[in-house]
């Protein structure tokens, strides 16, 4: 793949384009105007912009030349607009008792990571497919269908996978880079059409949808499975419930439509198991063959 | 979707159709191939008493149960018991194309066409039923009122020990697993730059 060569390459031309449509933009419509207490940068700060606009370009922008430019306050207002707009793909599952279930389980999973403080939230969505997503800054959703199909380790695994692509600043990356291609598709797009009112708050919106729509980074999917288990495993559950999944994934047709999005947004599972087997080997067995805890039992104890 | 469709075995789809009409998606009962020669055992572990030596590429059936990374098979002759989840590879080599790197994976493919290759015994698909697919991702728009809602959902780093301590989980101390060396050359498909590991 020659995609990240590719978007370095454009970045150059979305940078100078990009000046000569950030007065046209209108950023504070479609996502309700989060990013307006970003404070605006000097690249966009053109004479006659309109203030918020230059603010969300100029995250955009930061995004596009590294991520490192992108602090826990920017993290955050990210993550919010992301999760915002996944949370506008599925309703939330109706179960309160279920809600507080899965967010003291991750609260705690959490709390064994590298970045413990975060304001980690977690949420159920009500939706029969089995899928994980997080969003900058703490944002974890886990789909009923996959609560269903799962013990609480196992549930545990997924969720310190998602937790690890946060501490890992993975969907950062992943945006920044296509932040740098698409930047320089919209920019040259705007200058033809010269008139595209709202187009930077859209861009964020698509830049979004696109990123949960095609997935993160092979390696740091590899990477979040082996993170994920040994975070798993540091807070007392079975280091082999992640595993487990990916067996459970194994059995999935990639055209089921339960698993049709889970299975084409991540490396195959029989690939993400002998990743982990290389990585764990015998390692972590000390920790394992603890008796499975059924989700419906736990929240029975309540 | 179409193109996934189109990429599959004629027979495969057959049988899928076939499976259609199942309930749900049994996520048990999986066709599986031994990786290489093992013990069945009558336990969870390696201690536990050795039922029958089994060659590699033996053909098993998945069960229900697990315990750790244990996992229950029956075996064509139908004897019943334990082996390492690590040790068994999907009889349809679905999801093991692009791994060059393991040679027992390699010699599996062998017998795929048997299954049309493609996970296909575990369709199960409900008809009419889907998940959040794509097509929602690309139509979502955004929620704030229940960005709202889940941030009130929040528990406090203090509810979260008290679930602990009710759960008996304790924290343990455990290693970072090591990155592979060379990851990239079995991640097929992918950015084989990646970004450098710490």
């Amino acid at each position: 793949m020659n995609r990240a060569l590719h978007a370095r390459l454009l970045a150059g031309a979305a940078a100078l384009l990009l000046s000569a449509t950030a007065a046209a933009q209108d950023p504070t419509r479609a996502l309700g105007g989060l990013l307006r207490s970003i404070t605006p940068g000097n690249v966009l700060n053109l004479p006659g912009a309109a203030q918020p606009g230059a603010a969300t370009t100029d995250l955009l922008q930061m995004l596009a030349e590294s991520v490192d430019r992108i602090d826990e306050t920017r993290e955050l207002e990210i993550g919010r607009q992301l999760a915002s707009v996944l949370l506008g793909s599925k309703p939330l599952h109706p179960d309160v008792a279920l809600q507080r279930y899965v967010n003291r389980l991750g609260r705690w999973v959490s709390l064994q990571s590298a970045r413990p403080q975060l304001p980690w939230t977690f949420a159920v969505l009500d939706d029969p497919g089995f899928n994980a997503f997080a969003a900058p800054g703490g944002f974890v959703f886990v789909t009923k269908g996959l609560v269903d199909r799962v013990d609480e380790a196992e549930l545990a695994g997924i969720l310190a996978h998602e937790i690890t692509h946060v501490t890992r600043r993975h969907h950062l990356q992943a945006l920044g880079a296509k932040a740098r291609a698409g930047l320089a598709t919209q920019a040259l797009t705007s200058r033809l059409r010269n008139d595209l009112g709202g187009a930077v708050s859209a861009q964020m919106l698509s830049l979004g949808r696109n990123l949960y729509a095609s997935g993160l980074d092979q390696s740091d999917e590899f990477e979040a499975d082996r993170e994920g288990v040994a975070l798993a495993a540091r807070a007392g559950f079975d280091p082999y419930g992640l595993p487990a999944v990916l067996q459970q994934l194994r059995t999935a047709a990639p055209d089921n439509p339960l698993f049709t999005l889970t299975l084409s947004t991540h490396p195959a599972p029989q690939q993400r198991l002998e990743q982990l087997e290389t990585a764990m080997g015998s390692r972590l067995d000390a920790f394992a063959g603890k008796p499975p805890v059924p989700i419906a039992h736990r929240l029975r104890q309540r | 979707m179409i193109r996934t469709a189109l990429t599959r075995a004629p027979a495969a789809l057959l049988l899928l159709f076939s499976l259609a009409s199942l309930p749900a998606p049994a996520l048990a009962d999986e066709p599986v191939l031994t990786r290489r020669a093992l013990e069945l055992r009558d336990g969870a572990g390696d201690g536990a008493r050795s039922l029958a030596a089994l060659p590699a590429r033996a053909a098993l059936t998945r069960l229900d149960g697990r315990q750790g990374a244990w996992v229950q098979v029956r075996t064509a002759a139908g004897a019943t018991g334990w082996v390492h989840m690590f040790d068994l590879a999907p009889a349809s080599g679905a999801g093991s194309d692009n791994s060059a790197g393991s040679s027992a994976t390699g010699a599996l493919r062998g017998v795929t066409g048997l299954f049309g290759g493609g996970g296909v015994r575990q369709a199960g698909t409900t008809a009419g039923i889907r998940g959040l697919g794509a097509e929602d991702i690309a139509n979502a728009q955004p929620n704030p009122r229940a960005l709202e809602q889940v941030a009130g959902w929040r528990q406090g780093e203090g509810d979260a020990r008290a679930f602990a301590q009710q759960s008996g989980l304790q924290p343990v101390t455990v290693e970072p697993l090591p990155a592979p060396a060379r990851a990239a050359s079995r991640t097929g498909g992918g950015d084989p730059a990646g970004r450098e590991m710490p």
